[in-house]
C-alpha cells in the first residue's frame, strides 16, 4: 500500500489496525488461560501488559507517514472556523494583503512583458539584436536610429556568416508611422514591416494557417504578405483558412495573403505589427517609407534594423569576434575603405532580445513604480502584523488553556502559522484576481499595444512575494503569543498589562516605520503629479484645440514632386471648401510626434555663427503648407505667413522662429537674409514667428526654419492640419469622404486632434502620475488604518486609567489631546526617519521629472503636512472615544 | 524461572523483527513470542513499540503483510521479509557485528588494565 492509498483508505486501515491488535490481545489471553489462569485474570494481565491501547494505535498511525496531512487538515479547519468567527479581522487582513499583492503583480506583469520576457518563439535565448557602437560610421546616412540600423551591404555580408549565425534577419518598418492598406471598400491603417525572407523560419514563428514567406520570396520580391493574428481577427475575423489567398492592397499595390502568423506573435516593433512583406525593390516600398534612392541603391544609407539567431553553441561575444573583420570591411567599403582620420572604428555588438523592442525607455518609470508598490506591500504587511498581534493578544487566555490541558507549544505554533498561511493564501489568490483586472485597466489606460497575459515568471513572482509577505507578518507576531505563560488562564486581565505595553510599543514602532515609507511614497507621487502638471501647462506656442490632423500618402497617385504638389494643392482646395472648416494647411513632420529634421544651419550661404551662451549651430526644420502659422495660431512677429503663391516655381522663401533670429541674426533684421541647409539653394527669410513646440512638450527652444513643402520635397507622406469651427472630430466623416474621392486607397493616417497628439507624448508621464497617486492614496489609507488601530487599542487598554483621570477632574479636551498627541508623536518620529529617506531616494526620480527639482521644498512640505493631517484625522476617532469615557462605567469594568 | 530482562538498545528492535520475520511469515504476536523465547526471555518486546515498528517497516517496504487464517481458524496479519528487507537485514546484521566487536575490544582493554 503506497503513501496515497494510506492517505485515502483511512477507514480500512483503522479497521485492520483494530483487528490486528485485538488478535494479539486475544492470543495473549488464550495463552494465559492455557497456562491455567482464569479468563478474568488472564484478561486483566493481558491488558496490563498491553498498556494504553489508544497510545499504541496512535504510534502505529504515526508510522503511516500520513499523520501530518491529517493534522494540517485539522489545523486548516480549525483556522477556518476561528477566522470565520471574526469576519471583520479576516476581511481586513485579506483585502489589505490582496491590494498589496495585486498591485505588485500587476506592475510586475507589465514590467515583465515590457522588459524581461522573451519573444514567443522557438529557443528565444539564441536571439540577439545587432547594434553598431558608437553609432553609424562618419559619412554614412542614417535614419535617426543611429545605433540599431545597418546598410544593406553589412546585412548581406553578415547573413552569409553561417559559422556565427543561423540566420540574420533584416526588418524595416514601411513608414515612420502606420501605412494604408485595404481589402474591401474602405482603406485602413496598419503597422507594417518589410523583412528578409527568413523572418519566420529564423525566429521559429509558426503560422496559424497558410505558409510563411521564404528566402525565394525575398530574392524575387514577390508581392505576398503574412498578416498578424490580431490583424486577421480585426479585419477578416472569420475563417483563418479563407483569409489566405485574399488580396491586400498595401499602399495601393496588390499583395496576396499567404499566411496568418500564430496568435501571440506581435513582431519586432514597439507596438503590434499587423503585416509583414518580403523586402521589396521599388521606390514605393523603401525603408521607413522614405523618398530617397532606396536601401538597395544607396550603399551609404544605414537604415536596416537587424537581428540574428546565434549558431548553436556560439556565445554573443564569440560571434562578434568571428565576424569583426568582415564587418569592418563591409561597413567601410563604400566610405573609402577605412575610418575617417580621428574616427573611432565602429564595432558590432549583440544584445539579447527581450521584452518589447524599443521600450527600454520605460525601464526607469517601471522601476520607480515597482519600488512604490514594493513599499505598499511592506506597509500592508505591517498592518496585518499588527492586526495579528492584537488578535493573538486577545486570544492569550485561549492559548494558555490549551497549554494547561496538555496541548504542545509546537502544535499551538503550528496552529497560528496555519492562520497566517490561510490569510496569505486567500490574500494571494484574491490579489492574483485583482491583478488581472488591474492589468487590464492598466492596458486600457496606457493604450499599451502588446500582450500582457501573465506567464510563469509572473506567477512565480506572486508566489514569491506571497511567501515573503507570509513570513514577514506571519511568523513575527507568533513568538509572543506562543510564549504565553500557562498560569495566565487563572489570572485577571490586569496582570498582563506590562506585557501588552511591550506589544503596544512594537505596534508604535511599526506604525512609525509605515509613516516614514508612506512619506516617501506621497512625496514621490507629489513630484510626479507636479511634473505632469508642468507638462500639461506648457505653452505650446500655438492653439492646439480645434485642430484636426491626419496623414496622407500621395505616393499611390503622384510619381514626381510636381505631381505631388498638384495633388496636395487640389486636396487643400477641396478641404477648405468643406463646411465647418476654417483653414487648412499641411506639414512634412507631424508636430508632437517626436520626429524632426535636424541639420547644420547656414545663414547667407555660410555656416551660421551662434551668439549667446548656446553655441550650437544646429537647427530644426519642417516643410509646411500655406497658412501654416495662421492655421496653428502662431503669432507672426515680423513679415508674413506662407501662402499659395509660394509655389515650386516662385522664389524660395523661409520663415524662422524667434530663437533662430536671436541666435544667428542677433541685432539684425532677419527679413531679407537667407537660410539654407545641406547643399540646398538659399531661402530668403520672409517672416519671423514666435517659438512653438515641434517635437514634443519637453522640447527646449531651438532654432527653427520653415520651408514651403513645394520648394523642398513634396513627395512622401504629409500631415494635413485643419482648423475647425467646432469639435474637430465631428467633421472627420466628411473629410474622410472628401479624401477617398481622390482614390479608394487613400486612408487618413492616424487621424486625431492635435491636442491628442501632444497629449500622447506625455501619456507615459500621465500614467505614472496617476498610478503614483493611486499608490500614494493606498499607502495613506493603510497607514491611517494602522495608526487608528494602534490608538484604538491603546485607548481600550487604558480605559480604566482614563476613567480615573476624568474622575479626578481631567478635562475632556485634555484627554482628547493626550491620545491625539500619542498619534502625532508616532507620526513625527516616522517623519523624522522618513524625511532623510525621502530626500535621499528622490534623486532616483530625477530623470522622470520636468520643471521641478527632485528635492522640491514645496512638494516635500506638502507631503509632510499631508501625512500629519491624515495622522491627526486617524487619531481623532479613538481620541474622541477616550474623551467620552464615562468614569463610573470604566471603573466598574476593572 | 525469570531471566533478567534487558532493555533493547535504540534501533535494535527493527533488526530483531527482520531476523525473526526471515524465518517465515509470522503474525505480530508470534514475532513477539519468538523474540522472547529465543532470547530465553531476556528480551521482552512491548506491544507499544512492536506494532509501530512493524507498521513502519511495512510502509518502508522491508516487510510485506498479508491477511491469512491461523491454525486456530482466526484471520491474522502475517508479516514476511521482502527482498529489500533481506538486504536491509544483511546490512544491519553486519553493522551490529562490527559494533559488538568494537565494544568488545574496548571492554577487553579495560578489563586488561584493571588486572
Amino acid at each position: 500500500m503506497n503513501w496515497w492509498q494510506r492517505l485515502w483508505k483511512k477507514k480500512l486501515l483503522e479497521d485492520r489496525l483494530d483487528r490486528e491488535l485485538r488478535f494479539h490481545f486475544d492470543s495473549q489471553v488464550a495463552d494465559y488461560m492455557r497456562g491455567g489462569m482464569k479468563e478474568t485474570e488472564a484478561r486483566r494481565r493481558a491488558s496490563l501488559e498491553f498498556g494504553a491501547l489508544e497510545s499504541v494505535k496512535d504510534d502505529c498511525r504515526e508510522a503511516r507517514g500520513t499523520l501530518w496531512v491529517d493534522t494540517t487538515w485539522q489545523d486548516l479547519r480549525f483556522s477556518f472556523r476561528t477566522l470565520r468567527k471574526t469576519p471583520a479581522f479576516t476581511l481586513a487582513a485579506i483585502i489589505t494583503l490582496a491590494l498589496g499583492i495585486g498591485a505588485n503583480t500587476a506592475i510586475f506583469n507589465v514590467t515583465n512583458a515590457v522588459l524581461l520576457r522573451s519573444l514567443p518563439v522557438h529557443d528565444p535565448q539564441q536571439l540577439v539584436s545587432l547594434k553598431v557602437e558608437p553609432g553609424q560610421p562618419d559619412g554614412a546616412g542614417n535614419t535617426g536610429d543611429s545605433e540599431t540600423s545597418f546598410s544593406d551591404l553589412v546585412f548581406e555580408c553578415l547573413r552569409t556568416r553561417h559559422d556565427a549565425f543561423s540566420a540574420v534577419i533584416a526588418h524595416v518598418p514601411l513608414g515612420f508611422s502606420k501605412i494604408s492598406v485595404r481589402h474591401g471598400q474602405m482603406p485602413e491603417e496598419a503597422l507594417g514591416e518589410m523583412t528578409s525572407g527568413d523572418l519566420f523560419s529564423g525566429l521559429g514563428v509558426r503560422m496559424a494557417c497558410g505558409r510563411p514567406f521564404t528566402l525565394d520570396d525575398e530574392y524575387n520580391h514577390t508581392a505576398v504578405t503574412v498578416v498578424s493574428y490580431t490583424f486577421f481577427e480585426r479585419s477578416f475575423g472569420e475563417n483563418c483558412q479563407n483569409t489566405v489567398g485574399h488580396t491586400l492592397y498595401i499602399k495601393g499595390f496588390p499583395f496576396t495573403i499567404v499566411g496568418v502568423a500564430a496568435r501571440g506573435f506581435f513582431g519586432l516593433l514597439n507596438g503590434s505589427t499587423d503585416i509583414w512583406i518580403p523586402l521589396q525593390h521599388r521606390p514605393e516600398f523603401n525603408a521607413w517609407g522614405s523618398s530617397n534612392e532606396g536601401y538597395y541603391a544607396d550603399a551609404k544609407w544605414w537604415c536596416l534594423p537587424l537581428m540574428a539567431r546565434l549558431a548553436p553553441g556560439i556565445s554573443p561575444e564569440r560571434a562578434v569576434t568571428m565576424v569583426a573583420p568582415a564587418f569592418q570591411r563591409a561597413a567601410y567599403e563604400p566610405l573609402g575603405g577605412k575610418p575617417h582620420p580621428g574616427e573611432k572604428p565602429r564595432t558590432l555588438a549583440l544584445v539579447p532580445l527581450r521584452g518589447v523592442p524599443g521600450a527600454e525607455g520605460q525601464a526607469k518609470s517601471l522601476t520607480v513604480l515597482m519600488g512604490m508598490v514594493g513599499l505598499i506591500l511592506v506597509i500592508a504587511c505591517g498592518n496585518i502584523a499588527m492586526l495579528l498581534v492584537a488578535r493573538n493578544t486577545s486570544r492569550q487566555r485561549e492559548f494558555s488553556i490549551r497549554l494547561a490541558i496538555g496541548g504542545s507549544r509546537f502544535r499551538l505554533f503550528r496552529q497560528l502559522l496555519t492562520d497566517s498561511l490561510l490569510i496569505t493564501g486567500a490574500g494571494a489568490v484574491l490579489g492574483w484576481i485583482l491583478s488581472l483586472a488591474a492589468t487590464r485597466a492598466l492596458i486600457a489606460w496606457a493604450e499599451i499595444d502588446f500582450d500582457v497575459t501573465p506567464d510563469a515568471t509572473v506567477f512565480l513572482f506572486t508566489l514569491g512575494i506571497a511567501i515573503f509577505a507570509g513570513i514577514l507578518f506571519g511568523v513575527a507576531p507568533l513568538l509572543p503569543a506562543v510564549r504565553v505563560p500557562i498560569g495566565l488562564a487563572l489570572k485577571s486581565s490586569a496582570a498582563n498589562l506590562s506585557q501588552s505595553r511591550a506589544k503596544l510599543r512594537t505596534g508604535r514602532i511599526i506604525v512609525a516605520f509605515q509613516v516614514s515609507m508612506c512619506l516617501m511614497l506621497v512625496a514621490a507621487s507629489g513630484l510626479l503629479v507636479g511634473t505632469l502638471r508642468n507638462l500639461e501647462h506648457i505653452n505650446l506656442g500655438f492653439r492646439a484645440s480645434g485642430l484636426l490632423v491626419f496623414g496622407i500618402n500621395e505616393q499611390l497617385l503622384a510619381h514626381s514632386d510636381a505631381e505631388a504638389v498638384r495633388f496636395y494643392q487640389a486636396l487643400l482646395e477641396k478641404l477648405r471648401a468643406l463646411p465647418g472648416v476654417e483653414s487648412v494647411t499641411l506639414m512634412g513632420n507631424r508636430i508632437g510626434t517626436g520626429w524632426s529634421n535636424n541639420t547644420t544651419a547656414k545663414v547667407d550661404g555660410k555656416d551660421a555663427v551662434a551668439s549667446g551662451p548656446n553655441a550650437s549651430i544646429m537647427m530644426r526644420w519642417n516643410d509646411v503648407g500655406p497658412d501654416f502659422f495662421t492655421t496653428l495660431r502662431v503669432p507672426i512677429l515680423r513679415g508674413r505667413d506662407l501662402n499659395d503663391r509660394d509655389s515650386d516655381i516662385a522664389p524660395k522663401v523661409a520663415i524662422v522662429n524667434q530663437t533662430f533670429a536671436q541666435r544667428f541674426l542677433a541685432g539684425r533684421d532677419p527679413l531679407g537674409h537667407s537660410v539654407s541647409f545641406n547643399e540646398a539653394k538659399p531661402y530668403t527669410i520672409v517672416g519671423v514667428v514666435a517659438n512653438n513646440k515641434y517635437t514634443g512638450l519637453r522640447e527646449n527652444d531651438v532654432p527653427m526654419a520653415y520651408f514651403p513643402y513645394t520648394q523642398t520635397n513634396a513627395d512622401g507622406v504629409k500631415h494635413i492640419e485643419i482648423r475647425t469651427v467646432d469639435d474637430p472630430v465631428r467633421i472627420l466623416p466628411i473629410v474622410r469622404k472628401a479624401v477617398t474621392g481622390f482614390s479608394p486607397d487613400l486612408a487618413l493616417l492616424q487621424p486625431m486632434t492635435q491636442q491628442a497628439q501632444f497629449d500622447e507624448t506625455i501619456s507615459g508621464e500621465r500614467l505614472v502620475a496617476r498610478l503614483s497617486v493611486c499608490f500614494g492614496a493606498l499607502a495613506v489609507l493603510l497607514v491611517a488604518t494602522g495608526l487608528y488601530g494602534t490608538l484604538a487599542y491603546s485607548v481600550s487598554r487604558r480605559t480604566s486609567e482614563i476613567g480615573v483621570r476624568i474622575a479626578l477632574g481631567a478635562r475632556r479636551l485634555d484627554v482628547l489631546w493626550m491620545i491625539l498627541r500619542e498619534g502625532l508623536v508616532i507620526c513625527l518620529i516616522g517623519i523624522a526617519v522618513g524625511l532623510p529617506l525621502t530626500l535621499l531616494s528622490a534623486g532616483l526620480l530625477e530623470s522622470l521629472l520636468f520643471g521641478l527639482a527632485p528635492r522640491d521644498p514645496l512638494t516635500t512640505a506638502i507631503a509632510v503636512v499631508g501625512v500629519l493631517l491624515v495622522s491627526a484625522a486617524a487619531g481623532l476617532v479613538p481620541a474622541n472615544r477616550a474623551a467620552c469615557v464615562q468614569p463610573t462605567i470604566a471603573l466598574r469594568e476593572e | 524461572m525469570h531471566a533478567q530482562r534487558t532493555d533493547l538498545p535504540q534501533g535494535t528492535l527493527d533488526l530483531l523483527i527482520l531476523q525473526v520475520a526471515a524465518l517465515g511469515p509470522l503474525h505480530g504476536y508470534a514475532i513477539a513470542q519468538r523474540i522472547q523465547q529465543v532470547s530465553r526471555a531476556a528480551l521482552q518486546v512491548q506491544q507499544g513499540s512492536l506494532y509501530p515498528a512493524l507498521h513502519r517497516l511495512e510502509n518502508k517496504g522491508f516487510l510485506a503483510a498479508e491477511w491469512k487464517d491461523t491454525e486456530t481458524g482466526r484471520e491474522a496479519k502475517f508479516y514476511r521479509l521482502t527482498a529489500k528487507g533481506r538486504r536491509k537485514l544483511k546490512d544491519e546484521t553486519e553493522d551490529w557485528r562490527r559494533l559488538v566487536e568494537a565494544v568488545g575490544l574496548i571492554l577487553a582493554l579495560a578489563a586488561g588494565e584493571a588486572l
